[in-house]
This record gives C-alpha cells, structure tokens and sequence, in this order.
C-alpha cells in the first residue's frame, strides 16, 4: 500500500531510491510510479537530492569492448522475413522483468497469427517515464492498431486512459481515442503519424477524453514506435 | 546535425538527441559518462564483468527510454544515475549478495564516518552535506551504506553490526530529518 500522509510517502520514495526496499515492496512501488504523481515527485526529490552521493564510487575504466556490445544492441537488424524479425526483436527487451517478457511474447505470438505480413509493421512497448517495467504493447500495421495492457492497470476514479501519437519530429499529440476499460483500444486504420520514431503516449484524462483535444493530465505510460 | 550533436558536451541536451534516436548522441553521451556510471554499478555489484552487464543495460535502456525524459524533471545526470543504480540493484538481487564476492580488493574501501567529507563541495552537494551532518551519526551512515554500496536494510543491519529494525528506524528518521532540512 503507497502511504497518503506526505511524510509516509517520502520515506517510503526515499527508501525505494536507496534501494533498501525488498523486491515485493520495491515492484509496488514502481508499479504505482505510473500513476501516483505525489510519488513520482517524491522519488525524483529523492534522486535528485541524494545524487552528490554517488560521487563516493570512484570512476573507473569499463572493460573494453562494453561500448561495441551497445551499439550491437540499439542498432537495427538487417531486415529478414517478417516473422523472425519479429522475434530478433524481442532481444531488444530483454532487459525488462521476466514476467513482462513471457506477457509481451504472449501477446506478440497471437499477434503474429493474427495479422498479415505484408505491408509496415509498428510495434512500441509503452511503460512508465523513467521506468522499464512495461505497461502495454502496441502493434500496428496495415490492418490497424491494437493497444493491449501487459499488466494491470485502471485509470484514477472517474478518470480514463487517452492514447496520444506523436510524430516523429513534431511536439504536438494526436489523440487516438480513450482506452476502454477492459484495457484494450482497437483500430481499423492505421493513424498517419503512427509510423517509425513517432511515440506513443497514454495520459490521464476525464471520462470520454481530453475537452481540449490536447493531454491535460499527466502522461504515465510513453514508449517509441519501431518499425518490426 | 551529427557533428554538432557530437561537440555537445551538456548531458540533459544529449539525452534529449538520443530521445530523438541519435546514435551518435548515445555514443557521446558513453563517452562523457561511461566511467561515472561504470563506477556505480562496479560499487554495488563488486564483479567487473557483472558490472559491464549492467552498464550495456543501462545504456540499451538510456537509448530506449531517453524521449521520456524531460529537463524540467530533473537534471540529466540523476536520471542516468537512477538508471544504472536500479539496474545495479536488480542484478544483486538476481544474484544474490553470496555470489558477489566482498573481497576487499574490488571497488573501493569501505566507507569511513567521515565520508561526508569526501563529497565534492559543489554547489549542488552543498545542502546535502549540510543536511547530512545534522543527523545522528548511525542514521546518517546507514543511508550512505545503503545509497553508494546498494545494500539493503538487512545487508546495511549486517555491514554496521546493528539490529534490524534499528537501522530501518534509523533510515526512516534519517529520510524524514533529510527531507525537512533539503526542503527548508
């Protein structure tokens, strides 16, 4: 449970920055990150505060060859049939919890039988700012869009999940339509700006949308758009 | 456009390049910072080679996550730091503290009462150093232990000789008497 009282909840932050928090404890807090702004706050108060403490590690050299195994990692695959570039994708989250990773392949696996392979194919995992742990997974291609939650997640009361796109090199979010309840938002076309480097992004808005057509609340869920 | 993202020497600015998918950002950005955040993570984890891991983590992350951060959130440098730190974090915890060897001879030595002292005086270091001298001698190096070696409440218990549930009282009070000082 994330505490209310505000000193409560900045002990609890300041714990889960010095990372004495057990995993169960530390997995709830991050999990709660997406949509408790006090906590949020909180915890980057912390991470900026307590950051001069990290001048106590001394630098020190990385093996060599740790830059090479990077660039490896971020730079694309040579393109390959649809299906299998799919897969060698999936290295790409290997970083992320092990349960997301058996959800994502999950739902990528059903995805792969269920869409067509030819035409582009998008796909972007959308967690958390400053998180790794993943909250949904979009993919699209030519057969539209299908934005899925990984994990559980409900919106505040009386509050819903709007998804935004963003195009590559533009700073101003299209909306793509409140998320239903049962955590999953399907569409038949697929949105001109959702294409390789746009980013997708999910905020908390009144029941039925944005009044503005822009975000107004925070946005708790962001991933980019690769093609696949 | 690549060239003059490769002279930039600001850590926010470059993170905000690699956001926009620069690969040459991301490599400045190892350049500039790759012995810092090595640093770090090789003070938690204590095995190079697993601190090697955590660094390419880290940096997969950095590249994959960088459009989420913004300048207004906080400073660059914190951000890059959370990163590696929790990544550090989640291999002693895959591990297991046994397999990470505590010999003496690798990271650095244990942390003195006077560490503190051995912040940069920095602007910015300023009012922690302040504010950490105020506490009480064992919350203040519980907090430290805990932050710069990664250890958690029964590790900081074991590593200052200490029962349990003080050193959980002394972090909690630490934390709170931190936080009123820093917000004054």
């Amino acid at each position: 449970m994330i505490p209310e009282n505000p000193d409560d909840l900045h002990i609890l932050a300041g714990e889960y920055v010095l990372g004495v928090l057990d995993e169960t404890d530390a997995r709830q807090v991050a999990g709660a990150l997406a949509t408790n702004i006090e906590l949020r706050r909180a915890v980057t108060f912390w991470e900026e505060q307590l950051h001069p403490l990290s001048e106590l590690a001394s630098p020190a050299e990385p093996p060599p060859g740790t830059w090479e195994a990077i660039e490896a990692r971020i730079t694309k695959p040579i393109p390959r049939p649809a299906a299998s570039r799919l897969w060698g994708n999936v290295a790409l989250w290997r970083w992320s919890t092990a349960g997301f990773a058996a959800a994502a392949a999950a739902s990528l696996a059903l995805w792969i039988v269920m869409t067509p392979a030819s035409g582009p194919s998008f796909l972007a995992v959308l967690h958390p700012p400053q998180q790794d742990q993943a909250g949904w997974v979009a993919t699209a291609g030519r057969s539209g869009l299908v934005v899925r939650a990984v994990s559980a997640a409900t919106p505040p009361t009386d509050r819903a999940f709007e998804l935004w796109a963003i195009a590559p090199g533009s700073t101003r979010p299209r909306s793509l339509g409140v998320i239903p309840p049962n955590g999953e938002l399907k569409l038949s076309t697929l949105p001109p700006d959702l294409r390789d480097g746009a980013t997708l992004a999910i905020s908390i808005e009144p029941i039925g949308g944005s009044p503005t057509h822009q975000p107004t609340g925070p946005v708790v869920f962001v991933g980019s758009v690769k093609a696949v | 456009m690549d060239s003059q993202i490769a002279a930039l020497s600001s850590v926010g600015v470059l993170i905000e390049a690699v956001g926009r998918d620069s690969q040459v950002a991301l490599k400045r950005l190892y350049e500039l910072e790759a012995r810092r955040l090595y640093g770090i993570a090789l003070r938690i984890v204590r095995r190079p080679e697993i601190a090697a891991d955590v660094l390419q983590e880290a940096f997969v992350q950095i590249w994959q996550n960088a459009a989420t951060f913004s300048a207004e959130r906080g400073t660059g440098a914190a951000w890059l730091t959370g990163i590696v730190r929790f990544r550090a974090l989640d291999a002693v915890r895959k591990l297991g503290r046994e397999i990470l060897t505590d010999d003496p001879g690798l990271g650095d030595a244990a942390i003195e009462p006077d560490v503190i002292e051995k912040i940069d005086a920095a602007a910015e270091a300023g009012a922690l150093k302040r504010c950490l001298k105020l506490l009480e001698e064992e919350q203040r190096r519980c907090i430290v232990l805990a932050f710069v070696d990664g250890l958690s409440h029964s590790e900081v218990a074991e590593r200052v000789r200490a029962p349990l549930g003080s050193v959980k009282s002394w972090i909690r009070r630490g934390l709170l008497s931190l936080r009123r000082c820093l917000q004054r």
